[in-house]
């Protein structure tokens, strides 16, 4: 069966190349022929992709330790549906991934399109087999999963602890999803280049496709969080991990194409930067893969002793350097239509709100990728790390807040003095208000009280565009104030989606500062019967147990919770020591309200029989997942707008 | 307006980032274990690192607390053990200082670079706005503000919509 999984991953980097020389054929010549061949063999590709993912799934199930990949993440007494998401607990499994999903996005492209004429189409999906081109080849020549060991062991080595949790079941298939998504956009980006197409129509396709995978990649990135959260037993959800800041990196710069492109669609300007925006999105989210593949980031001498590193750091630099060259050869199609009308305008903000999002972008890239570039300098080892972050990135960050606030209140093209006054007196006066209310509750600093101001800020922001809508529907409308902002929504879903989403941020950075600036934490060893105060809260240690639970250990202590003296819960925080690679791994125990969670975590067990217990409040955490929710449900909204659009046009 | 809107901005940055900003730590032994990285391949901040050596530096920090040393003096002797390694973020000294300034210093480039490319266009677009006006005056009907390019652009967007309708 390897040799088959061998076999398709060869064929499939032989029809990505087919793919890509037929269609430019077919461009080159204008004959439909060649464009026909290249869009089946990027069917093929996907479906070839499919197989070797099968196989591969076929092997870690049935623990085929002759296969070295699952000899090195998978045991025999590994639960089945970990088996099964060993698949992406590896470097040549999670490849294998990357292109069952980047063949599926090409296969989806051709399908979505099927009626589409314009060989326009057929370009985009050339530029997507390029980039199959590259992983297929990986995997075949590089990094295949498919090796065979000469002497199987006995058993695996087993899967990672850290990975067996079922949030890490559905984790990195969301994330891979929004990260390879990008490649759409990219795709058409570059179309439109080779092709030096005019026209903004394309543009609305691209932000339709990338408000899908940012989507995803940002539902990825919270599930990411949380899963950090139940699983590392630090208190916290982002740590600004590598890991988790690659992930991050795309989503600020394609949330800041998703601001710009909106002054493309409706006044032709800024393309330049627009494309440079979805190249430079795409290029992150292959330099995320690379950063957390190729171990560049354990030390510069791990990265040369990397079998991928070298091959990811090239694709990044030839992808790159193409895609700026195209931009500057096609400078000319990329001349704004418009010229701005004023500083103080919707456009202006979004070019500063675009800065801030690079600028976030940037600092994120620098400290993540600092401690190779010091050592490489200086010699000397050092980290980068959340105190540097939390430093650097919050004040940016606010700042997009305060925008997020201002950008959708000032008009297109120019703002005067009347509409500033109308629309900045009253947020501004309530994020006054809501500071001066959070001082005698215990805030304090600036970076607590700029995100309070700004949250109330924005809030009210928002609140008035509602208002305002349903205002100039009045007439039309004479039923009740829910059904009114629920036919306001319909009318016009992009707009107000992403006026939702804008509430599922502020939402986050409450929950942020709350769960932050306002945690309490305290930790005692306690022997039963002992007890642990923590604001309200009094634990009190019922006993400790020892079973075993599948592949582990799992010590418990039971701890009986009180708050203000009235009982609310027995809670069970764990330890448990995996039997492949013996390390303790945290089971977190939450006691949840929505204002607040009680976060407990067994340290371990002391000599003298004493469990070591270390509990935190997180106030307002829950909002960090709800604005998150929210954030979904406003993406959701947006992107149903177009869905209308398509069905009106095939209706017409 | 803009000028004061940049100045505001950068006023916050630069609030923001003073150290001043920080919210007061906990206790002091958070304050220092907050600030460190676990020496071990966790790699955790040691405040909320849950492993073995993070617990026995957590234990350390806070027994040096008791015996009275000082922020100072605790994480130089961890530093003099373990390396700059154990810092969660570099000191900003030498050429670890470029961490520290390039943000900031990238952040106030791009609002400068934005501020005259939008001063640059908005008086291009005065420009062109006075002259077309006085074009359409003179020939009559050509309203300003609207280019040729613009009028093609439409036409052609329209003859490709009723091309595609008709080959579908």
């Amino acid at each position: 069966m390897s040799e088959l999984g061998r076999l398709a991953l060869l064929l499939g980097f032989a029809c990505s190349i087919f793919a890509v020389g037929s269609i430019a054929w077919g461009l080159r010549t204008g004959y439909s022929g060649p464009l026909r061949s290249g869009r089946r063999a990027v069917w093929t590709v996907c479906a070839l992709a499919l197989l070797a993912v099968i196989l591969l799934e076929r092997a870690l199930l049935a623990r085929d330790m002759s296969y070295r990949y699952v000899a090195e993440h998978t045991s025999k007494d590994l639960p089945l549906h970990y088996a099964f998401s060993a698949l992406w607990a590896g470097q040549e499994g999670s490849l294998l991934l990357w292109l069952l999903i980047l063949s599926a996005y090409g296969s989806a492209f051709l399908f979505a399109y099927r009626k589409r004429l314009d060989p326009f189409y057929d370009a985009v999906a050339m530029v997507i087999a390029t980039v199959m081109i590259f992983f297929t080849g990986l995997l075949t020549f590089v990094s295949s999963p498919f090796r065979i060991l000469a002497t199987p062991p006995p058993d695996g080595m087993g899967l990672n602890p850290l990975l067996q949790d079922p949030g890490m079941m559905i984790h990195p298939p969301i994330l891979y999803t929004g990260y390879v998504g990008f490649i759409v956009p990219f795709g058409f980006a570059m179309a439109v280049l080779l092709l030096n197409r005019s026209g903004t129509r394309w543009i609305e396709e691209v932000r339709r496709w990338t408000l899908f995978c940012w989507g995803f990649l940002g539902v990825g990135i919270l599930l990411g969080a949380r899963w950090a959260y139940v699983e590392l037993g630090w208190g916290g959800y982002w740590g600004w991990d590598p890991v988790e800041n690659a992930s991050l990196m795309p989503w600020l710069v394609g949330t800041g194409f998703l601001h710009s492109v909106m002054i493309e669609q409706r006044r032709g300007m800024l393309k330049t930067w627009n494309i440079a925006l979805i190249a430079l999105t795409f290029e992150l989210s292959i330099f995320g893969t690379f950063l957390t593949r190729s171990g560049v980031l354990t030390s510069v001498h791990s990265f040369a002793e990397s079998n991928i590193g070298p091959w990811f750091l090239s694709f990044i630099l030839i992808s790159g350097t193409a895609a700026t060259a195209l931009i500057l050869y096609r400078k000319a199609l990329l001349e704004s239509e418009n010229r701005m009308d004023a500083m103080i305008s919707r456009e202006g903000s979004f070019l500063f709100n675009n800065v801030l999002f690079v600028a976030l972008t940037f600092a994120t890239f620098l400290g993540t990728t600092f401690p190779v570039v010091s050592e490489a300098v200086t010699g000397t080892k050092i980290s980068v790390s959340a105190p540097f972050f939390n430093r650097v990135n919050v004040p940016i960050a606010l700042a997009l807040l305060l925008l997020t606030g201002a950008g959708p209140v000032l008009s297109w093209k120019r703002a005067t003095a009347s509409v500033l006054k109308r629309n900045f007196v009253l947020p501004t006066f309530m994020g006054i208000l809501a500071t001066g209310i959070a001082i005698p509750f215990g805030a304090e600093g600036v970076y607590p009280l700029v995100c309070i101001f700004g949250a109330a800020f924005v809030v009210t922001t928002i609140v008035m565009e509602f208002a305002r809508g349903i205002q100039a529907r009045k007439s039309a409308e004479t039923s009740a104030l829910p059904a009114q902002v629920v036919h306001l929504v319909k009318k016009n879903k992009r707009r107000y989606g992403g006026y939702i989403v804008h509430v599922g941020i502020v939402l986050l950075f409450v929950g942020v500062l709350g769960s932050s600036v306002f945690q309490k934490e305290a930790h005692a060893p306690l022997k039963t019967g002992e007890a642990l105060h923590i604001g309200p809260y009094t634990l009190t240690l019922r006993g400790v147990t020892e079973r075993q639970k599948e592949n582990a250990i799992l010590t418990t202590a039971i701890l009986g919770v009180e708050r203000g003296g009235k009982f609310v819960g027995t809670e069970h925080a764990s330890k448990a020591l995996y039997s492949k690679s013996q390390q303790p791994m945290t089971e977190v125990a939450l006691h949840w309200t929505p204002a607040e969670d009680l976060y407990m975590i067994l340290g371990g067990v002391n000599e003298d029989g004493s469990a070591s217990i270390q509990a935190y409040i997180n106030p307002l955490v829950s909002l960090v997942w709800g604005g998150g929710i929210v954030m979904v449900l406003g993406t959701l909204i947006a992107l149903s707008d177009r869905m209308r659009i398509r069905r009106e046009e095939q209706v017409g | 307006m803009p000028r004061r809107f940049a100045s505001l901005l950068t006023i916050v940055f630069f609030l923001g980032a003073a150290p001043s900003s920080e919210a007061k730590p906990r206790d002091p032994a958070h304050a220092i274990t907050s600030q460190l990285i676990c020496p071990c391949s966790c790699g955790e901040v040691l405040s909320g690192c849950t492993c073995e050596t993070g617990k026995t530096m957590q234990g350390y920090v806070e027994n040096a607390i008791k015996q009275g040393k000082g922020k100072d003096q605790i994480v130089g002797a961890l530093v003099a053990r373990y390396g700059e390694v154990i810092r969660g973020a570099p000191k900003p000294e030498g050429f670890n200082l470029l961490v520290w300034v390039l943000p900031f210093a990238a952040t106030l480039a791009g609002f400068a670079i934005a501020f005259l490319v939008l001063r640059r266009m908005v008086r291009r677009r005065a420009l062109v706005s006075s002259s077309q006006g006085a074009l359409a005056a003179d020939r009559g009907g050509f309203p300003a503000g609207r280019t040729l390019e613009s009028d093609l652009e439409e036409l052609r967007a329209r003859a490709e919509a009723e091309l595609r309708r008709m080959r579908e």
